[in-house]
């Protein structure tokens, strides 16, 4: 047997899209077991009393990356198969950076504010709402950025592909900055901490 | 992997206790990241792409439009990418319905756990208007932002994260880089 | 050794464990394996064996004709043999170039030559070689011919071989051949004129391939 299932067509669309549910339920229990339905737990990654975010962000990229690299090396997963988003650098870096103003001032992402909004927070139901209609003025004004929005193309490339490393080197150094980001972030949560309680006894 | 002497158990986010109420304490990070992680890894194996949020979004309003101004959207690439060719509903599409669980999960695990609760999550300083006010304008950015980045924190960050797609881990960098140069002009509203 | 392991904190092992692997994946260094392809041998042969590794001439011919385009044909022989006569559609690669060629791994590749030796090799390098979507046309050319641009009737047809034959009659039509009936023109495949090596344009064609369709998008 080999992996992605639905590439080998293993199974259809439909039953893609009832996999898809299943694997939504999965991805929006984990996401408020974190937390992350709490728009206050996700503003702390900012002000560095909870990083969370951090911590709980990269322990699951590690997970998948480490996943993937062990389950391809084994002959069972082809990872060409895995669909990947081609790079578009520019727009990307503005791109996010207009999204990390909007994670701070609205207190969510996407995924987080479904979960909110579920689980009742009127934040996360306005957010999404927000969310909707900053959608659609990107749609209308699209013709108006298609230009840039497809500038500086680089394709389907990777860390290692980009730096001519050993796919493996890389998978190491990130799980090492992973772990190292941990017990960093952990000793900022505690030196915070610290600091306000003198402040505010 | 509630009880109190479990050392994997955490206290809540303000670092105390919770009286042993109904609502019990967000998990270990550690645990939930590895339980997120696997189900990412889940979606790569089975299905051969990772998870997405943003994109459902995006199918939805493409389908408002379509349905409002046919030909306005069908000039639209934009729209057009997420209708597809007309041969199939747009809505009958992957990450709407990785969306949809995405609130059953969300609701089962904030049920279970004694979470759910109407209200609107804020600093003490500021109004539940005003911070409505920012909820939306946030997420109006956050949509401009995911778009012109083909994708969320879920989409980007996470899937391309751990597939070490150059422009996700150029993306993060730039979402971590704004929120923080941002955070400084509204702490009124959270702390 | 175990006393400092156990007096690690779940945090710790948790962080240890992730660092442990990450060291694995250092040594291994490429998870695909690089210039050392593995080889399922026992996979390889059931796939061989249960021939779900085939496509028949007829089943290309009615993808060509709907106009799908998620395949890439590939014509193994020599470049004079390919402007002579090839499938529509398909691209000319001799087998020293096919690693060169810039096939992707997850594309679904139809093999063929003249008749089935060639694309059986081929098939086996790419498949070594990581490309799992590789696919044979059976019967190579010479299946091509016999099937979609000659099909011919038995002598005495049955009320069944008479029906499929007047849709073969329409396949070969679209690609230019000719029907043969009867045992008169059961002659050698190699005397029939082969059509000029175009795509086609019919009617049906056209309308398969419409306006520019594009798939919906995969990612966010």
């Amino acid at each position: 047997m080999s992996a992605p299932f639905y590439k080998f067509g293993l199974f259809g669309d439909n039953i893609g899209l009832v996999i898809a549910f299943v694997i939504g339920i999965g991805f929006g229990f984990f996401l408020e077991r974190a937390g992350f339905g709490n728009a206050r737990i996700l503003a702390a990654q900012f002000y560095f009393t909870d990083l969370r975010v951090f911590k709980v962000m990269f322990t699951a990229i590690v997970t998948a990356m480490l996943g993937l690299f062990y389950l391809s090396w084994i002959g069972f997963m082809d990872l060409a198969l895995v669909y990947a988003t081609p790079t578009f650098l520019l727009p990307q870096v503005i791109g996010g950076l207009i999204l990390g103003f909007g994670f701070v001032i609205g207190g969510y992402c996407p995924g987080t504010s479904a979960v909110s909004a579920a689980t009742g927070r009127v934040d996360g139901m306005i957010y999404l709402v927000g969310l909707i209609t900053g959608t659609f003025v990107f749609g209308e004004f699209f013709p108006l950025v298609e230009r840039f929005y497809v500038a500086t193309p680089m394709g389907r490339v990777t860390i290692p592909d980009i730096l001519s490393l050993p796919y493996g080197l890389v998978v190491f150094l990130i799980a090492l900055m992973a772990v190292g980001g941990f017990a960093g972030a952990t000793w900022i949560e505690k030196t915070v901490a610290a600091k306000r309680g003198a402040v505010k006894p | 992997m509630h009880a109190a002497t479990d050392p994997l158990a955490i206290v809540d986010h303000e670092g105390k206790e919770r009286p042993a109420g109904k609502i019990q304490p967000y998990w270990n990070p550690y645990l939930a990241g590895i339980g997120l992680g696997l189900v990412l890894l889940a979606s790569f194996v089975i299905m051969g792409r990772g998870l997405g949020a943003s994109g459902a979004f995006s199918s939805l309003v493409a389908t408002g439009v379509n349905a409002i101004n046919p030909a306005h959207a069908r000039a639209n690439s934009f729209y057009v990418d997420y209708l597809g060719d007309g041969t199939s509903n747009p809505l009958m599409d992957w990450l709407v319905f990785e969306v949809i669980g995405v609130f059953a999960g969300g609701f089962i695990s904030g049920a279970l756990a004694g979470r759910l609760k109407a209200t609107t999550e804020k600093g003490p300083h500021i109004s539940p208007r005003g911070r409505l006010g920012y909820a939306f304008f946030g997420g109006a950015l956050m949509g401009i932002g995911a778009k012109l980045a083909r994708g969320c924190t879920s989409g980007q960050a996470l899937t391309g994260g751990a597939m070490l797609n150059l422009g996700s881990w150029t993306f993060m960098l730039a979402v971590f880089a704004g929120a923080y140069a941002m955070a400084y002009f509204v702490r009124r509203q959270w702390q | 050794m175990r006393t400092h392991l156990s007096r690690l904190t779940p945090n710790q092992a948790l962080g240890l464990g992730a660092l442990i692997l990450g060291l694995g994946a250092l040594l291994i260094g490429n998870p695909s394996g690089g210039a050392t392809a593995t080889i399922d041998a026992r996979e390889l042969a059931r796939i061989v064996q249960t021939e779900v590794d085939h496509v028949k001439p007829v089943e290309l011919a009615d993808w060509i004709i709907k106009g799908k385009a998620d395949f890439r044909l590939i014509d193994l022989r020599s470049t004079e043999d390919y402007a002579a006569y090839h499938i529509p559609g398909a691209e000319n690669v001799e087998p020293t170039s096919l690693m060169d060629y810039g096939l992707q791994r997850n594309e679904k590749i139809i093999l063929y030559s003249d008749g089935g030796i060639h694309s059986a090799q081929a098939w086996f390098l790419l498949k070594t070689a990581g490309y799992r979507g590789s696919y044979i046309l059976l019967g190579g050319l010479e299946g091509w011919k016999d099937e979609v641009l000659f099909p011919h009737l038995p002598a005495s047809p049955s009320r069944e071989e008479m029906a499929t034959f007047e849709q073969s009659r329409e396949v070969s039509t679209f690609f230019g051949g000719t029907p043969r009936t009867g045992t008169a023109s059961d002659q050698p495949s190699a005397t029939q004129a082969l059509p000029k090596p175009e795509m086609p344009s019919s009617p049906a064609a056209r309308a398969a391939a419409g306006p520019p369709t594009r798939k919906k998008k995969e990612g966010c």
